[in-house]
């Protein structure tokens, strides 16, 4: 009943925001039918659009909308997945490049371990912020953000900028530290089935742990938590936020390995943002994240095609994106107080 | 003839799958104090928030003198005269007393000025004329409980409401406070408003009502003039005939017993040899957050089988002894001995004893998951989890359709009982209970309070008992301490009476007379 509830305000945020976007594209002297078609043709109309473009986008999206799904479970607002991402792609094409010569099962691990570690240490700043000092963790993980973002640009100008010192980007990692591609011919590599293992683990570690527990009562009631006396909150809150941050930061190194091969200036066009609605949108469900990152993602790889031919600015997704967000959170409400 | 002042009929409102009310019916005169009795999830709460424009009902009319109405909020309430007083406090922390008070009024004409003098000058005549003396200055969170239900009740008369609605007004006041409220009630009465009054005292109903309405399971069984009727009546309309002989003691005792069954003789005959004394709080003093004593050098042993019992009046600092004894404070001077298993029964049961969002089974989790019979591994067997969490529905009767529910669709005793049940169905080396039977029903208190005492007797632990309740109190304890000022003192058993006790909570000593 509860499931049905959640899925009921995904499916109302999804059609209201479809409207929306309908009506905004016909305002702005397009022929939201025409735009429509181009996005369903660009996203899910073939084979191809699929595997090497749908399932290639959502990898990331899937990726950090756990990584943000687990963070607000525990009740910790991680707005910060974007720079975790960062971090954590800085990280890998880091070692990616520094141990270029280590073989293939040496080095692909190792990469991935450098970009989860990355996202965690990013991730540290704004959490020993809280549960040290008190501070609340939203602005911390915005500002966190710019600073990796920023991080990264410096780091394509100066210390890994490539061989020639030309192009804002690092060197491209070697053949040993990419992920394999998964069906011969698309770009669908092994990152997606990573990115429903981390699903997976996260959904029964949620459900299933007695640490699990742990994060969901810290997140359903800070002060029932504390007084049942069998949890230390603090040490779930800082566990919990740390591994939200690794996973961000996978999501970074997974990109690295799985499509560009480069670390480049402006690597995400924000996923760790989308990624607050692929999580909300699936109710903050593991399992649920799976099929909202890959709707984003088809959205996102629609786009590009929308672009193309009906000539609709591809960054209009963005406020399709925001939209879902509050619809969503506006549903939410709204199903509680008929519950209430 | 009497005038109608407000009538409800039919009244049926369901939240979620729960059916809060069910055809209720309630009539209130001029000029009467109109008690509302029922067990815990009657839908007494339901009804006042509908009379409050709290909520509104499904289904039923509102009548407000003499004519239709439809209450669509709060403010349509009051504007027909209609001052609730909520069960919960609805002050504002953070604010002083004077700017509670200002919240929410509005002066003719001036709709974008505060008026902060006026409401002073206002609020400080009509302090005068009831008696409810507060200060105006302080900031909420520096005030007692009875303190905070002062300023509720002033803030609703500053309204000048015809008909004062007041939920459970009673439950966190001393003896003497209680009968300055009556008072003031019943002044209020004879001014020709009237006064709608939900306490779960019966003896409380009895002094002061001028009529009752029961209601069972959402329906009004009885409105009757209290005159007719007595203790006995009342009892069996609340309980219901059929229900009755269910909840015989007995028959009560003879259930709940797998909970404490297999294994607790043996349980108590463990710790009996393990030691006698459960905890030991020598020399403790706890200092509060601006820098104050809160605790002052207690000393205390908890023996194992002895219910000890901690009176005083409200913010005296039992909140912090509790903490304490329970091992949820761990800044303090002095040396504290206590077990590691300690079951708690938290004061403020919707914040800190249950997740809202949880259902009952994992609200169970909440206080059991780390018990190694509830665990495999890293993994939580939720199975056996969920036997319990049954077991305690049923033994502790917290209505609800199944355990799936989530602990917010349940009412304020259904929620305190969940807690109660939780905390018993352990069997605790200590248990420490912060008025465990507040908000309760007389059936739900007799059968908490004895199963405090079995769980002390039967399963030879040690249970300290804090209560503003005086007679819970003197009913349960084998020794009673008072605290004042956080300082606890022994009471001599020869001043276990309502008269010794009480005076030694508003700070006459042992040895006097």
């Amino acid at each position: 009943m509860r499931r049905f509830g959640q899925l009921g305000v995904a499916v109302v945020a999804l059609l209201a925001t479809g409207i929306i976007a309908a009506g905004s594209l016909w305002l702005g002297g397009y022929d939201p039918l025409v735009a429509g078609r181009a996005m369903l043709q660009g996203s899910f109309g073939s084979g191809t659009a699929i595997l090497s473009v749908t399932m290639v986008r959502a990898v990331p999206l899937i990726v950090t909308g756990l990584a943000v799904a687990l963070a607000f479970r525990a009740g910790v607002w991680n707005i910060g997945a974007e720079g975790q991402l960062y971090a954590g792609a800085i990280a890998a094409a880091w070692v990616g490049l520094s141990w270029g010569s280590a073989p293939r099962w040496v080095l692909t691990p190792a990469v991935l371990l450098a970009a989860f570690l990355g996202g965690a240490l990013w991730a540290a700043i704004p959490a020993l912020m809280k549960v040290r000092l008190g501070i609340g963790e939203v602005i911390p993980t915005i500002l966190m953000n710019f600073v990796g973002i920023y991080l990264a640009a410096f780091m394509v100008h100066g210390p890994l900028q490539e061989a020639r010192g030309v192009f804002p980007q690092t060197d491209p990692i070697t053949d040993a530290a990419r992920l394999p591609v998964l069906v011969e011919g698309t770009r669908l590599h092994l990152g997606f089935p990573i990115a429903l293992l981390i699903g997976a683990m996260l959904w029964a570690g949620l459900r299933w742990t007695h640490f699990g527990f742990q994060v969901r009562s810290v997140g359903a009631s800070p002060e029932a938590a504390r007084v049942s006396g069998m949890i230390e909150s603090k040490r779930v809150l800082l566990v919990a936020f740390l591994t939200s941050g690794a996973i961000a930061g996978l999501a970074g190194g997974i990109e690295i390995t799985g499509v560009t091969f480069a670390l480049y200036e402006g690597l995400s066009p924000g996923w760790g943002y989308t990624a607050i609605a692929v999580a909300l949108l699936a109710g903050l469900h593991p399992a649920w994240v799976i099929f909202t990152g890959l709707l984003l993602g088809g959205l996102e790889a629609g786009a590009g095609a929308m672009q193309r031919e009906a000539g609709v600015p591809a960054a209009w997704v963005s406020a399709v994106e925001a939209l879902v967000i509050l619809f969503v959170l506006a549903g939410d409400q709204i199903r509680r107080r008929f519950h209430a | 003839m009497t005038e109608v002042l407000a009538r409800l009929d039919g009244i049926v409102r369901h939240f979620g799958h729960v059916k809060a009310l069910d055809g209720a019916t309630l009539e209130i005169h001029a000029g009467e104090v109109h008690g509302i009795l029922g067990e815990n999830g009657a839908g007494k709460t339901t009804l006042l928030n509908i009379l409050g424009g709290i909520i509104r009902p499904d289904v039923g009319s509102l009548e407000m003198g003499g004519t239709p109405v439809r209450l669509q909020s709060a403010r349509a309430a009051w504007e027909m005269g209609v001052g609730l007083v909520h069960q919960h406090f609805t002050l504002v922390p953070g604010l002083s007393v004077l700017e509670n008070l200002a919240l929410g009024r509005r002066h003719e004409g001036r709709r974008w000025t505060l008026r902060l003098e006026e409401i002073r000058q206002e609020a400080y005549r009509l302090g005068r004329l009831t008696g409810l003396n507060v200060p105006f200055e302080a900031s909420i969170e520096e005030l007692g409980v009875g303190d905070r239900q002062r300023i509720e009740i002033l803030k609703a008369l500053l309204r000048d409401p015809q008909l004062l609605v007041l939920d459970e007004p009673t439950a966190v006041l001393a003896p003497a406070e209680i009968e300055q409220l009556f008072g003031l009630l019943r002044t209020l009465a004879n001014e020709g408003r009237a006064v709608v009054l939900v306490a779960h005292k019966l003896d409380e109903i009895l002094s002061i009502a001028d009529r009752v309405t029961v209601l069972r399971d959402g329906r009004t069984v009885m409105t009757a003039a209290l005159a007719d009727l007595d203790a006995a009546v009342l009892t069996e309309a609340m309980v219901g005939p059929s229900s009755r002989e269910e909840e015989e003691p007995e028959a009560r005792v003879r259930e709940v017993s797998s909970l404490f069954g297999q294994g607790t003789e043996r349980l108590a005959r463990d710790r009996a040899l393990a030691a006698r004394v459960v905890a030991s709080l020598n020399g403790i003093s706890v200092y509060g957050p601006r820098g104050e004593l809160v605790l002052q050098d207690v000393q205390l042993e908890v023996m194992s089988g002895e219910v000890i019992g901690v009176a005083g009046v409200e913010g005296n600092g039992q909140r912090d002894l509790a903490l304490l004894l329970s091992g949820r404070r761990d800044v303090y001077v002095g040396n504290l001995e206590i077990p590691d298993d300690v079951g708690f029964i938290p004061q403020d049961r919707n914040l800190e004893g249950l997740a809202a969002d949880f259902d009952l089974t994992e609200n169970v989790a909440l206080a059991v998951h780390r018990d190694p019979e509830f665990r495999w591994g890293p993994l939580l067997r939720w199975d056996v989890i969920k036997e319990r969490a049954k077991e305690i529905r049923s033994r502790f009767k917290v209505r609800s359709s199944d355990t799936r529910v989530l602990a917010r669709e349940l009412s304020g005793g259904n929620q305190q009982r969940l807690v109660v049940g939780r905390e018993l169905s352990r069997l605790p080396r200590l248990l420490i209970a912060e008025n465990p039977t507040r908000g309760l029903d007389l059936t739900a208190t007799a059968f908490v309070r004895g199963e405090l005492k079995r769980l002390a007797r039967e399963a030879a632990a040690g249970v300290v008992l804090i209560s503003t309740d005086l007679d819970e109190v003197l009913e349960l304890a084998d020794r009673i301490f008072v605290i004042l000022r956080g300082r606890l003192t022994l009471v001599p058993s020869v001043r276990h009476s309502r008269a010794g006790v009480g005076a030694m909570m508003l700070g006459g000593g042992p040895e006097v007379g």
